[in-house]
This record gives structure tokens, C-alpha cells and sequence, in this order.
């Protein structure tokens, strides 16, 4: 083969568009609404494109021509970094998949093309992962983005999410701009998109106008913040995860959130991270980012304190966990990155498919007051509740807590104490408002004798079951997956 | 899979797998609880009775680990973490005193938890695991995961079962300790990879990292020792509590049902002070000589203070919860002083404390369920409906106080001649000479609450027709009055097994490994 066009690298990409295209006909073409139906076609591309990755990792630790490191022209990538990403996109949107069922059942709302779009999102994710190139990159970005700003505003009748779909998509666009913007300087200053090539020009200090080169970095980092929420460029989280149904909410938190990561240590690790240096641009970066990692941790978790709302408790705090993460980018180490994504991944969704279910239809019932006594009502959908908030907490055992271990133990490796201690004591912070709900589950008696207990499908709980599983599997036994994410390609 | 082993990895999981038996326990129709009440008791006595070889059979002729169990557990990335457990000297004594105390608390709790009463058990008997696991942890990743997850169950307890002002104190509890113990957690970090890149081989295991440091293979410098001295510190010193990290404590312990005070102030505290003998003196001997001057200050304070704020207390769980700061003060001070004596002092104070203290919760648990008021100026005379009750107490007060030939006495002795024949500690004359006061001091507090309470006539004719104990109150009193006891006259059985374990960390000697399994072949 060579090392232009290669169809095993594209399979897992190619299996769920043609799926999700597959699965836009059978909705066309069956009378009403298959909610059922379309949830198993969608569950089959998600596994199928799994087993694609499988088979990639395979043939990546064994067979070293079968699959190129990279291929059509440097646009993918195929390597550890590529497997580790596209599993976390894979894992994030299989449990909202399964998520989903019950809530687009309970709001009556077409399944046919949420479950598309999502899988559209999913191969736009996928592409960031194994993206080479910068045009790759913004390529993927767009493919997930767009399908996101519709996802957000999927409830057509309700204003909050009519509100959230239209916020993220003029917000978005403009920071998509920018990223655009850097991109274009960036290649106008090292005569190129690649990667690769962009690092080589850096590191030999082949840089045309590198005053260009700081602008169009500076503008690329600010694309990428507001992708991946980071203070300031935050402001536009709590609205749209406010406002988006809650399943869509748990996925935008971490599928999209994960893959914006991948897109920035891309970046990161070809642009900001080499040591050339080209106007200071490495120092410069590392000051900034730590700057916006600690305004982040500290933003997120101060104000999640004060927010009566789980929804949009959950969406400050996702802005804290950004931050943590960044703390990973910044001493550049992607494999813990990648864990802690698919660890907050696990549990995000988790927590968030809770959220839908006590919320019920529309989402009415999402404030701190409405969870008042219902472990008493609910016993094991609060337990998995808490469970949820305990490793979102970072308490052993937890997925939570392997995590930010990892990225912490590796940040203080490379010498950023001061960034660590910064992001322990946050979390220590963060406790209060992740127990604020456990305390209104479990402190106090039922609200009213009349309530039901919340009964779930037979989808949520598969979903519920799987994301309690891999928070304690993540969280006590991680060699498993660290050995896979520490795959060597050969 | 030999009997030595086995066993304490069976002492630290029965609970957890009792826990679990109590959830799936058949529900009655009726809502009767005895039953599951019975069996959870039951699990806690089975822990206790596997719990008693360990004792038995503990070697107290070397300050090794005993009963040691290893495997590997974590090994990916640059991470490596053993399940590695193990008992010396120091440990023995705190684990039998937690399978002791939680069959106590079970029990003493019979009749007084009313509701959610599965919940309830099930996380006392997590508990229980949690706290067994705290002090056999050999790992310091394993040692921070039990520290940690112990606090649900505790936060829980307070919160469900507590007083009016539960939340408020199980959130504090929670947030105090947390602080704390994260800053712990960048400390272990941060001592792993010390460790790796000095000698090759990133572990977690306590007894390595101390042997390397002792042996000289790590030589961390002083500023270095003082930053982990400081964290590993503040977690441990926190839980203690030491002044003035101590305000979480009286609103935990007012707020808690009467077994969650118990535990709190039998065990839970125990952990700090552990912690401190574990983790700070032997790891960072350098930093503790420097630092315990500033550390001994705020224990005598705390001393003194705890004492005197005792004294004014209305309230008797809150006066026992400040005399539990007092006492905790003698204990930290016993550490810093760094002598033979004062280790020996602390350790035995720790016991003394839990058991003296946790008998006057139970106490007071005791005169709640039968007037539902803690306020000390309710009571009166209660020598003359109560007469049992009444010696109970005498005796636990007395032990509390200190008197010769009872288990308070030997602590605060030997701390205190820890403390004046310390060479390390600077002004350790004086430090002693105030701590001295604080037997004075106790006894005022503590023999003014039992004249208030039980001397006198009967002032309150409420209190006139109180019932004396009944079978299930004795069984719970009776086995700590005579420990008090045993351990006040025969106090050579509990110091001579833990003596060389304490010397080992304060000789700043390489502590003998003897366990059985091979220790990991260094990485080169």
C-alpha cells in the first residue's frame, strides 16, 4: 500500500458516515417514529467503528505496514495518540446513544437524525483525533461543531434551547474564526500545514515572519480555549449546558470537549511546546496557559459554589475540569490527558443521564431543591448519583481520582509544583459543591409522601450501569487502559 | 496463602463483605430491624474475634512488620502501587482497638437509631473496613485511598443520623479534612518520584521509602523535608485536631448520633496522630527536630485551652468534645518530643483516649435516650436512681482524668517525662511544666461535670424514676471499664510490644524487614 490512500486507517471514520447515511434512509423511508430501531442502528456503528479502532491498534503493534503512520499526504495520523482519543469519542457517544433513548421518548422528539447527527459529531471527532494537518483539524472541527449547534438546540419548542443552539452557534463560529485566523498565519509564516512540518520548521528556526507566527499562536490558543471552555473565554458554557437537554449536555461536555483537547495538544505539541526559540513563543505560551489554567480552576469552582441549578452547576464545574486538564497540556503529557478525559467522560455522561432522568420531561425538575429526599424515593438511582459527585469530587477508587492523579503526578515530573498544589487545593474547593446535591438526596426526608420512584428503561440503565462500572474500573484497576494508551506504534 | 498472610486482609475485609449482606439482607414485612441489627453485630464480633490473633500472636521483640501481605496492583505508566499490608508495634494496638470499638458502637446504637436503620449499618461496617485499612496500609497510595474514602461513610453518618445542625458539621468535617489531606496527597506525589529517581524504583511502599531514607539511598534536603514535613503535617494535624485546626471537632461530635462520636473519638482521631508516627518523625526526622518546637507550642496551648474551654461548657458532649482536644494535645506534644518515653506516652494515650472517651460518649448516649437533653444543668443526683450507671462513669471519669492505676494515668506520665528529658526539643522543661497543669485541669472539668451530673439530691424530679442500665448497656460499658482498668495496672503487656517499633522511627535506624515475602527486586 501506499502511503497515499490506505482504507484500513479511514474505516472507523468511513464505517459510521456510511451507518449514519444509512440510517438517514431507514428513517426516511419508515413510517413514524422507530425509536427502537434507529437506536440499534446507531449502537451497531458506534460498535462496529470500535471494532475498527481495535483492529487499527492491532495491526499498529504488530503488522507496521498494513497500517502507515500516516497516510493520504500526512492528513491522518494513525497512532497511540489517534487510539486513545477516537476510544474516548467512541465511549462517550455509545453512552449517550443508550442515554438518549428514554429522554427523546420522553420529549417526544424525532430520533432518527439525533442519532445521525450524532454520529456525524462522532466521525468529526475522530478525525480530530487522527488529524496530521491543520486543515484536518479545522476539517473535524467544523464536521463535530455543526452537528453539535443543532444537537444544543434539538428541543425546537423550547426557548432555552432554542436559546442554547443559536449562543453556541454565533459564539462558536466566532472562535472558530480565530482558530481559522491563527491557522492561516501560522502556515503563512512555516509554509505549511502539516504538523510535522510546521514542528521541523519551528525547531530549525525556519520561520519567514515570526512575529506572524505569534500572532497566528496566539489566535489559535484562543480558538482552542473557548472550545474547551477555559477562562475567560468560558462565558458561553453555563447558557448552552444550561439550556441543551441534558443528555445532549452530558455528551457536549465531554465527546466534544475531549476532542478539542486532541485538537489543542496537537497543536501544542507541534506549535507551543518546541523548544526553538522563535520570540519567546514557547516560554510565552506556558506563562499564558498557566495564567488561564488557574483562572479557570478558580472561576469553575467558585462559582459552581453558589449555583442552584445541578444543570448548570455541573456546567462550572466542567469549566474547573478543564482547567485540571490543561494543567496536563501544559506540562505536556497527553496520556494523562487522554485518561482524564475518558475518565470525566465516563462519569460526565453518567451524571448527566441522572440528570435527565430526575429532570423528566423538558428538564423541569433540574434545581439542587428538587433532588430534596430522593434516596429515600430513588435509592440506587441517587447512590449512582453520588457515586457520580464523589469521583467528579476526585475521591479514591474513583475514575475522578486516578485521573487527576495522573495528570497531577505527571505535571510535578516536570517540575510545575506550584500549578499542582494550585489544582489540589481547587479540588479540595470543589468538594462543597459536588455534596451539595448528596446532602439534599440523603439529608433531608421526602420532599412530598406522593412522589414516584423514578423508573428507567432498560437503554438508561445499560448506560448508568456501564458509566458505574468504568468510573470504578478507571479508578482501581487503570493498567488496562494506560498500557493501551502507552501502545508503542512501530 | 498461609494463615500469617491471610489473616489481617480477612480482619480489613470481613466488614466490607458484611456491609454487603446487610444491604441484601431480605427485608421484613413488618419493618422489623432486629435482624439485620443482629447480623451486622454479629459481622463486627466475627472481625473482632479474627482480629484477636493478631495480638495473640504478635512478636513484640521486633520492630518489624508483621502478618505482612503484598501484591501488585497498579503497574502502567510510571505507576506502580502495591496492595501491601502489614502490623508493628504501633499498629497493633489501633487496630484491635477499632474491631473492639465498632461491635461496642453497633450495639450501643441498638435502640437509638430509629430510622434508615439498614443504611446505617452498612455504613458503619464500611467504616470499619476503612479504618482497619488506614492503619495496615503499607502503601502510601493504598494508606490515602482508606483515609479518604473513610470519610464518606463518616460525612453520611453525621449527616442522615446527626443532630439539628448535621449539615453544617458534616460538610465542615468533610471540607476540613479534605484540605488537608489533598495537600497530603501532592506530598505523596511528590516523595514517590523523589524516591524513583534517587534510587530507580518508584514505589509507594512506606517501609522502602523510610529504609531509603534512613539508609541514606534518599537524601532529601532540609528545605524539601520541611514543604513535606508540612503537608504530610497539616493533614495529619488537622485530624488530630490540634489547635487551632480543632473547630470542626465540637460540631461534629455535638451534631453525630452517639456512635458516630464514639468511632470519632475512639479511632478517627487516632488516624492524625498515627499518621504523625508513621509518615512525619521517621520519614523526615531533620524537619521534625526543627519544627517541633512550633508544633509543641500549639499542642500545649491546645492543651490548656481545650481544657479551660471544657470547663465552661453547658453541654455535655461538647465538654467531652473539648477534653478530647486537651487530651490529643498531650499526645502530639508526646511525639515531638522525640524521646523513647514520649512516643511510648503518646501511643499509650491514644489507646487510653479512645477508651475512656468512647465510654463517656456512650454515657452520655446513655442519659440522651433517657431525658433527650444534654444540658449538664438538667441533671442532678443521678447517683440515686442510677447507681450502676453512676460507678460506670466514676470509673471512666476517673480514667479520663488520669488517676494512678487507670489507663490515663501511664500516657500522660510518660509523655510528660518524654517531654522534660527530651534533648532534641528546645525549652522541653517548659513545655512539660505546662502540660503538667493540665492534669489539674482536668480534674476540675471533669470531677465538677460528675458532681454536677451524678452527686448531689435530686433536683430535677424527671430524673427521680430513671431507669438504671439494662443488660445491653452493661455488655457495652463493662468491657471498656475493665480495659481501663487493665490497662492502668498492667500497662508492661501494651508498651513492651509496641517499644521497639516506636524506637526504630526515632533512632533513625533502618527498621528490620521481616516479612516473609521478598521485598521487589530494585529496577536498575
Amino acid at each position: 500500500m501506499d502511503k497515499y490512500v490506505n482504507y484500513i486507517t479511514i474505516l472507523p471514520e468511513a464505517i459510521l458516515s456510511l451507518v449514519a447515511f444509512v440510517l438517514m434512509l431507514v428513517d426516511a423511508y419508515t413510517s413514524g417514529q422507530k425509536r427502537r430501531l434507529y437506536a440499534w442502528i446507531s449502537l451497531g456503528g458506534f460498535i462496529a467503528a470500535g471494532a475498527a479502532i481495535g483492529w487499527i491498534a492491532v495491526l499498529l503493534a504488530t503488522n507496521a505496514t498494513a497500517v502507515p503512520a500516516s497516510t493520504y499526504m500526512g492528513m491522518l495520523v494513525s497512532d497511540p495518540f489517534r487510539l486513545a482519543f477516537s476510544t474516548i469519542a467512541l465511549v462517550v457517544s455509545t453512552l449517550t446513544a443508550l442515554a438518549a433513548v428514554a429522554w427523546l421518548d420522553e420529549d417526544s422528539l424525532p430520533a432518527g437524525e439525533f442519532y445521525s447527527l450524532l454520529m456525524f459529531a462522532t466521525v468529526g471527532m475522530l478525525l480530530m483525533a487522527s488529524a496530521g494537518d491543520l486543515v484536518m483539524i479545522f476539517l473535524g472541527l467544523e464536521i463535530l461543531s455543526i452537528a453539535t449547534y443543532v444537537l444544543a438546540g434539538y428541543r425546537r419548542r423550547d426557548l432555552r434551547s432554542n436559546e442554547a443552539g443559536l449562543k453556541y452557534y454565533i459564539l462558536g463560529s466566532f472562535a472558530t474564526a480565530f482558530l481559522l485566523y491563527g491557522m492561516a498565519l501560522t502556515y503563512g509564516a512555516t509554509r505549511s500545514t502539516n504538523l510535522e512540518a510546521i514542528r521541523v520548521a519551528i525547531t530549525s528556526g525556519k520561520v519567514d515572519w515570526s512575529w506572524l507566527l505569534l500572532v497566528g499562536g496566539g489566535m489559535m490558543l484562543v480558538g482552542l480555549c473557548f472550545k474547551i471552555s477555559a477562562a475567560p473565554f468560558h462565558v458561553w458554557t453555563p447558557d448552552v449546558y444550561e439550556g441543551a437537554p441534558s443528555v445532549v449536555t452530558g455528551w457536549m461536555s465531554t465527546g466534544p470537549k475531549a476532542a478539542a483537547f486532541a485538537a489543542f495538544l496537537k497543536i501544542y505539541i507541534a506549535v507551543f511546546a518546541v523548544g526553538a526559540p522563535i520570540m519567546g513563543l514557547a516560554g510565552a505560551t506556558q506563562k499564558a496557559l498557566t495564567i488561564i489554567a488557574i483562572t479557570t480552576m478558580i472561576v469553575g469552582n467558585t462559582i459552581a459554589m453558589v449555583q442552584d441549578n445541578v444543570k448548570r452547576m455541573l456546567a462550572y464545574s466542567s469549566i474547573a475540569h478543564a482547567g485540571y486538564a490543561l494543567v496536563g497540556v501544559i506540562a505536556n503529557d497527553w496520556r494523562s490527558v487522554a485518561f482524564y478525559m475518558l475518565c470525566y467522560g465516563v462519569m460526565n455522561v453518567g451524571a448527566f443521564a441522572v440528570v435527565a432522568a430526575i429532570g423528566k420531561r423538558y428538564d423541569r425538575e433540574t434545581m439542587v431543591e428538587d433532588y430534596r429526599g430522593l434516596a429515600w424515593d430513588s435509592p440506587v438511582l441517587s447512590l449512582t448519583f453520588a457515586i457520580f459527585m464523589f469521583s467528579l469530587a476526585g475521591f479514591p477508587m474513583t475514575a475522578g481520582f486516578m485521573g487527576k492523579f495522573l495528570v497531577f503526578k505527571g505535571a510535578w515530573e516536570k517540575g510545575l509544583s506550584m500549578l499542582v498544589i494550585f489544582a489540589v487545593l481547587n479540588s479540595a474547593i470543589s468538594v462543597y459543591y459536588y455534596f451539595r446535591p448528596i446532602m439534599t438526596m440523603y439529608f433531608s426526608a421526602s420532599a412530598d409522601g406522593d412522589r414516584k420512584r423514578t423508573v428507567l428503561g432498560a437503554a438508561a440503565v445499560a448506560a448508568l450501569a456501564i458509566s458505574v462500572a468504568g468510573v470504578f474500573y478507571l479508578g482501581m484497576l487503570p493498567d488496562g487502559v494506560l498500557k493501551f494508551f502507552a501502545l508503542s506504534s512501530k | 496463602m498461609t494463615f500469617e498472610n491471610t489473616i489481617l486482609t480477612l480482619v480489613m475485609f470481613v466488614p466490607l463483605l458484611g456491609a454487603l449482606l446487610v444491604a441484601l439482607y431480605g427485608r421484613s414485612a413488618d419493618g422489623n430491624t432486629d435482624g439485620i441489627k443482629k447480623l451486622a453485630i454479629g459481622i463486627s464480633v466475627v472481625t473482632f474475634i479474627l482480629s484477636l490473633p493478631l495480638a495473640v500472636l504478635f512478636d513484640g521483640r521486633t520492630a518489624g512488620y508483621q502478618f505482612v501481605a503484598r501484591a501488585l496492583w497498579i503497574d502502567a505508566a510510571g505507576l506502580r502501587v502495591d496492595y501491601h499490608v502489614g502490623i508493628d508495634g504501633l499498629s497493633i494496638w489501633l487496630v484491635m482497638l477499632t474491631t473492639l470499638i465498632t461491635p461496642i458502637a453497633l450495639l450501643a446504637s441498638y435502640t437509638a437509631i430509629g430510622k434508615r436503620v439498614r443504611e446505617y449499618l452498612v455504613l458503619m461496617l464500611i467504616l470499619e473496613t476503612g479504618m482497619i485499612g488506614v492503619f495496615c496500609a503499607l502503601d502510601m497510595f493504598l494508606f490515602y485511598l482508606f483515609w479518604e474514602v473513610m470519610l464518606i461513610p463518616m460525612y453520611l453518618i453525621i449527616g442522615v443520623w446527626g443532630g439539628e445542625r448535621r449539615i453544617y458539621a458534616a460538610i465542615k468535617f468533610v471540607l476540613y479534612t479534605m484540605i488537608g489531606s489533598l495537600l497530603m496527597l501532592a506530598a505523596i506525589i511528590s516523595l514517590y518520584l523523589m524516591h524513583g529517581k534517587a534510587t530507580g524504583f518508584y514505589t509507594f511502599d512506606i517501609p522502602l521509602v523510610t529504609q531509603s531514607i534512613s539508609s541514606g539511598m534518599l537524601m532529601i534536603p532540609i528545605d524539601a523535608q520541611r514543604w513535606l514535613f508540612g503537608a504530610f503535617a497539616l493533614a495529619f494535624l488537622i485530624k488530630v485536631p490540634l489547635f487551632p485546626f480543632h473547630t470542626w471537632l465540637p460540631d461534629a461530635h455535638v451534631e453525630a448520633p452517639t456512635a458516630g462520636s464514639v468511632i470519632l473519638a475512639s479511632v478517627l482521631l487516632k488516624m492524625g496522630t498515627y499518621g504523625l508516627m508513621r509518615f512525619n518523625v521517621p520519614m523526615f526526622y531533620e524537619a521534625s527536630i526543627q519544627l517541633a518546637p512550633i508544633i509543641c507550642v500549639f499542642a500545649v496551648f491546645g492543651i490548656v485551652y481545650g481544657a479551660l474551654v471544657a470547663m465552661v461548657q453547658p453541654d455535655f458532649k461538647k465538654l467531652v468534645a473539648y477534653s478530647s482536644v486537651s487530651h490529643l494535645g498531650f499526645c502530639v506534644l508526646g511525639i515531638f518530643s522525640l524521646t523513647s518515653q514520649g512516643m511510648q506516652g503518646s501511643l499509650f494515650q491514644m489507646l487510653a483516649h479512645g477508651l475512656s472517651t468512647g465510654a463517656l460518649f456512650l454515657i452520655i448516649g446513655m442519659i440522651y435516650e433517657r431525658r433527650h437533653t444534654r444540658q449538664i444543668s438538667e441533671f442532678g443526683g443521678l447517683a440515686t436512681p442510677m447507681p450502676q450507671f453512676s460507678t460506670l462513669f466514676m470509673i471512666t471519669m476517673f480514667a479520663s482524668v488520669g488517676l494512678p492505676l487507670l489507663c490515663g494515668f501511664v500516657g500522660e506520665i510518660l509523655v510528660l517525662i518524654g517531654t522534660f528529658t527530651s534533648t532534641t526539643l528546645e525549652g522541653a522543661k517548659w513545655f512539660a511544666a505546662v502540660a503538667a497543669t493540665a492534669m489539674v485541669w482536668s480534674a476540675v472539668y471533669m470531677l465538677w461535670l460528675y458532681q454536677r451530673v451524678v452527686m448531689g439530691d435530686v433536683t430535677n424530679p424527671e430524673n427521680a424514676k430513671l431507669p438504671d442500665l439494662n443488660l445491653r448497656e452493661k455488655v457495652v460499658l463493662v468491657p471498656l471499664v475493665v480495659l481501663m482498668i487493665v490497662m492502668g495496672v498492667y500497662p508492661v503487656y501494651f508498651t513492651k510490644r509496641s517499644q521497639p517499633a516506636l524506637d526504630a522511627a526515632i533512632q533513625k535506624t533502618a527498621p528490620v524487614l521481616t516479612r516473609k515475602a521478598e521485598a521487589p527486586a530494585r529496577k536498575p
